[in-house]
């Protein structure tokens, strides 16, 4: 008998972090026009910073790691924005450079996802790395058994919107993020400094999909690893396909559906875990033979 | 004499070195590389020229593609993997020797090719790179999930090599040749093609699809072949490979197999043929002769090398955007075509004088 | 039966009606000139005859054949060219490239006699249009006018029974103007059967040429006639002078 109200719970809780994720990825595209297929390393960069951090502020008690919620609360808000500065950085070095050349921002974006996917096998070896969970204890509700973490994630991810769309609709930067991703030109005769727009919007980006990140590995997986940044890559293009590039909205729309689909699929399919890896991937297949317009949003294409 | 007009206006999307005419070129460079190794080189140098060669013609078909019809592909892996499991699948299952079945892996990857082109017709630029990356990773999904048939983690063994009744040192002197001879064909059939009548309709698509269907190209016919021909000769070197390693295995399904030619094309020059041959050798004697050799990077380190080729492909893109090698080539041909307009300027100025004579 | 035959198309965008029941035809040997305000749907007219845009309602219609909607470069291969307003060269290749591009089109190829090749062929196609001595030129080297040139000789490679030139015209000097204006007569001279649809702003150059002329406004068609009537008639006066838009 399959439990409808654990569906629907979890399929809420992953849907709010799927569509965290996928706003940062839908943020940069729409006001910059960046597919930036180095989305997924923010992620995973978020995952091994938290985890790096929190062993930092961490104490040694009988040979056993513990940290306090405090400085677990601190490890995220340090990872998210150390991920965030980092984020900015690539897109001044790297992506700021080639931004008009299309072709050139994949090879690049690519290029740097494989760097920082390097790197992070320099630092922490192929193996699995564990990564501390955010909160302890667990709380009954509708007869399903729910972490204290999985519903803080779900409510960190909805303020998090909230908090994106008053920044865009009332506040200036906010205006002139509207404004460029419109029109680009006129923005810029308007005296818009795009490029710093784009760093800062980097930054938000990357500062979404770390906290993403640290969401899932501490409270779905308790782990990562340096190849991580594939799958959460598949999963924001699919979800920014879905909702439409550039529309806010629309992601958010599709990160839920996408989430449900996933609870529901792993719930009446136990044994799809043996070909995970390609599930996001699937998924975006899918996803792009259906509705290669998405749901609001404007098409990429313009003739025919 | 008009046809010259058309065959140079062909050619000078390739280059001109000093006027040196490319087969010439070519041809100082094929005998370079034929006699190198008979001077008693050092058969770990002779075994890395051999995967250059098989990452020359695995560029040269990710070039065809991505550099002159303007398809991205980021999971060219998908084919040498097809290629490579294709020729080990008819060993295993139907004990069919090597020079038939890397025949027959290579039509299959050249099918493959066709059918993925189809469901690339209609996307464009990311779409395209994120359709192309989800491939190779989900054949190996489906290679692990399979695993009696495909044999999981360590995947086929037991390939036969190409040369297996000759000592060691001259079946690895034998893999060489053998391989140096499938580059030159491929190379040859790949220049004929990319300076081709239809090499320059795949160029009219890289520029600006809409005015080649207002040219009455239909260009779904075009991309459709450029794919085949792609497939074909990146599962040419798929299947040459694993027969050298003796092996096909997952991992040349990988994000990094598919990074190579990505590497190997833009450190030789996009667009061209050459670029990706020179490309190749270039990076696998830095890679694994400079790099593992002479600096020794400790295996702990490893993951250093791929790093900082990545890092460098990187820093070309934003730096030269058509790759080194075309960068050389086109600062080369601005000097001979400055030299050139001396020239006509100089005659000029003769025949003045001669007029105020 | 007319050459080209255009009945009630209609293409809508969102709420915006780009082209509103137009009708219209042109025969063989005939020049036709479409002229009318910004905005008034000839780019978008154009695009729908050419294949690159699908109307809501209506019929083109091709020596009598039903072509709406086809794809484009069957349009092409039965006889339709046509060239960009914003110009859309090979960048890469050289000039003559650009033109062998069209060249190895289905009908392009065919009109390659023997003996003769291709790259004759192609010179052939530049001298019509003046541009020999830059036919080595990477296309992305060479000038404005040159561009516009360039459009022609690769639309004219194909060899059209029916031939549409959108603003041909468009950023070129007096002198450019002029020579174009001439090729354009040349080229109509040496096939008298082909029909020319010319879409235009420079109403001095374009009007000297056609035979006929219709007006477009807001997407419909306001007027039909001979040059000389079109440029006395008033309503087509009031609108391209802004004191009249054609729903209050």
């Amino acid at each position: 008998m399959v439990d409808v109200g654990a569906i629907i719970i979890n399929g809420a809780i992953s849907g709010a972090v799927f569509s965290l994720l996928a706003l940062g990825f839908t943020l940069i595209y729409g006001v910059s026009g960046v597919v930036n297929l180095a989305h997924g390393v923010f992620f995973m960069l978020g995952a091994y910073m938290f985890s790096s951090f929190s062993s930092l502020l961490g104490e040694e008690v009988e040979g056993i790691l513990v940290v306090s919620p405090l400085a677990l609360l601190l490890s995220v808000i340090l990872a998210a924005i150390t991920v965030a500065i980092v984020a900015a950085i690539v897109y001044k070095l790297a992506i700021g450079p080639v931004i008009e050349d299309e072709v050139a921002v994949l090879v690049v974006t690519v290029s740097i996802a494989i760097v920082f996917q390097q790197i992070i096998l320099l630092l922490f070896t192929p193996a699995f790395h564990p990564v501390p969970s955010l909160l302890r204890g667990y709380t009954i509700f509708w007869g399903l058994t729910l972490t204290y973490q999985r519903v803080m994630s779900f409510v960190v991810s909805l303020v998090l919107f909230a908090i994106l769309w008053i920044f865009i609709a009332k506040t200036k930067i906010g205006g002139a993020m509207r404004a460029v991703s419109q029109d680009r030109e006129v923005a810029m005769l308007m005296g818009v400094n795009t490029e710093r727009l784009y760093m800062l919007t980097m930054a938000i980006s990357g500062a979404f999909a770390a906290i993403a990140g640290i969401f899932i590995a501490s409270t779905t997986t308790g782990v990562a690893n340096a190849f991580m940044w594939l799958e959460p890559l598949a999963l924001s293009f699919s979800i920014v396909i879905l909702g439409g590039l550039g529309s806010i909205k629309g992601t958010i729309v599709g990160g839920f559906i996408i989430g449900y689909s996933e609870i529901i699929v792993t719930t009446i399919y136990p044994e799809i875990g043996a070909i995970v890896p390609a599930v996001p991937f699937g998924i975006m297949l899918l996803v792009l033979t259906i509705r290669p317009k998405g749901l609001f949003g404007k098409r990429i294409e313009m003739e025919e | 004499m008009v046809t010259t007009y058309l065959r140079r206006a062909y050619s000078s999307f390739a280059a001109h070195v000093f006027d040196i005419p490319p087969r010439l070129l070519a041809l100082l460079l094929l005998s370079f590389l034929i006699t190198l190794p008979l001077t008693g080189l050092n058969p770990y140098v002779i075994s890395v020229m051999t995967s250059a060669n098989i990452l020359a013609i695995f560029g040269a078909s990710w070039d065809l593609l991505v550099g002159r019809t303007g398809q991205m592909s980021l999971g060219h892996a998908l084919f040498f993997g097809i290629g490579a499991y294709s020729s080990a699948l008819l060993f295993e299952f139907y004990g069919l020797p090597l020079w038939i079945t890397i025949p027959l892996a290579v039509v299959i990857g050249a099918a493959c090719g066709l059918l993925i082109g189809f469901p690339c017709l209609r996307t464009k630029g990311p779409y395209l790179a994120l359709v192309s990356m989800a491939f190779p990773l989900i054949l190996s999904s489906i290679f692990y999930f399979f695993d009696d048939i495909f044999k999981g983690e360590f995947g086929i063994r037991g390939l036969p090599s190409f040369f297996p009744s000759l000592a060691t040192k001259d079946r690895m002197l034998g893999n060489y040749y053998l391989t140096l001879l499938l580059l030159f064909i491929s190379a040859v059939i790949l220049y004929k093609i990319a300076n081709s009548h239809t090499g320059i309709v795949f160029v009219s698509i890289l520029d600006d699809e809409l005015a080649s269907k207002a040219s009455g190209i239909n260009v779904t016919k075009y991309k459709l072949m450029a794919f085949t021909i792609s497939g074909l000769f990146a599962s040419l070197a798929g299947a040459a490979y694993a027969h050298i390693l003796g092996v096909a295995n997952p991992p040349l399904l990988s994000l990094t197999w598919s990074f190579v030619p990505v590497i190997v094309t833009f450190l030789g020059g996009i667009g061209t043929i050459y670029g990706p041959i020179i490309g190749a050798y270039i990076y696998y004697l830095l890679d694994r002769y400079f790099l593992t050799i002479i600096i020794e990077i400790p295996y702990e380190l490893i993951y250093i090398r791929l790093l900082v080729f990545t890092l460098i492909v990187a820093i070309i893109v934003i730096k030269w955007p058509r790759g080194i090698g075309r960068f050389v080539t086109d600062k080369l041909e601005d000097l001979q075509e400055g030299r050139e307009i001396e020239e006509i300027m100089a005659e000029r100025e003769k025949k003045k004088k001669k007029k105020q004579k | 039966m007319h050459l080209l035959e255009v009945e009630n198309l209609t293409k809508r965008f969102g709420g915006l009606t780009a082209v509103n029941n137009v009708t219209f035809h042109v025969d063989e040997g005939e020049l036709l000139g479409i002229i009318g305000p910004n905005g008034a749907g000839k780019t978008t007219l154009f695009n729908i005859i050419t294949g690159f845009l699908r109307p809501d309602s209506g019929t083109v219609k091709f020596r009598g054949e039903d072509v709406t909607g086809l794809e484009p470069h069957k349009l092409v291969n039965k006889g339709v060219a046509r060239t960009f307003q914003v110009v859309r060269p090979f960048r890469h290749l050289p000039v003559i490239a650009n033109v062998a591009v069209a060249l190895k089109s289905p009908r392009g190829s065919r009109k390659i006699e023997w003996l003769k090749t291709t790259a004759r062929k192609a010179l052939d196609m530049l001298e019509d249009v003046g541009l020999t001595d830059l036919m080595l030129e990477p296309a992305e080297n060479i000038g404005h006018g040159s561009l516009k040139r360039l459009e022609m000789a690769r639309a004219l490679a194909t060899e059209p029974d029916a031939l549409m030139l959108d603003e041909p015209f468009g950023g070129l000097n007096p002198l450019e103007t002029d020579f174009l204006t001439k090729s354009i007569q040349r080229i109509h001279l040496d096939h008298p059967t082909r029909g020319i649809v010319i879409v235009e702003h420079k109403l001095y150059a374009l009007m000297k040429i056609v035979h006929r002329v219709i007006v477009l406004h807001e997407g419909e068609k306001i007027a039909e006639g001979k040059p000389e009537e079109i440029a006395k008639n008033k309503k087509v006066i009031e609108v391209y002078m802004g004191k009249a838009t054609l729903h209050a």
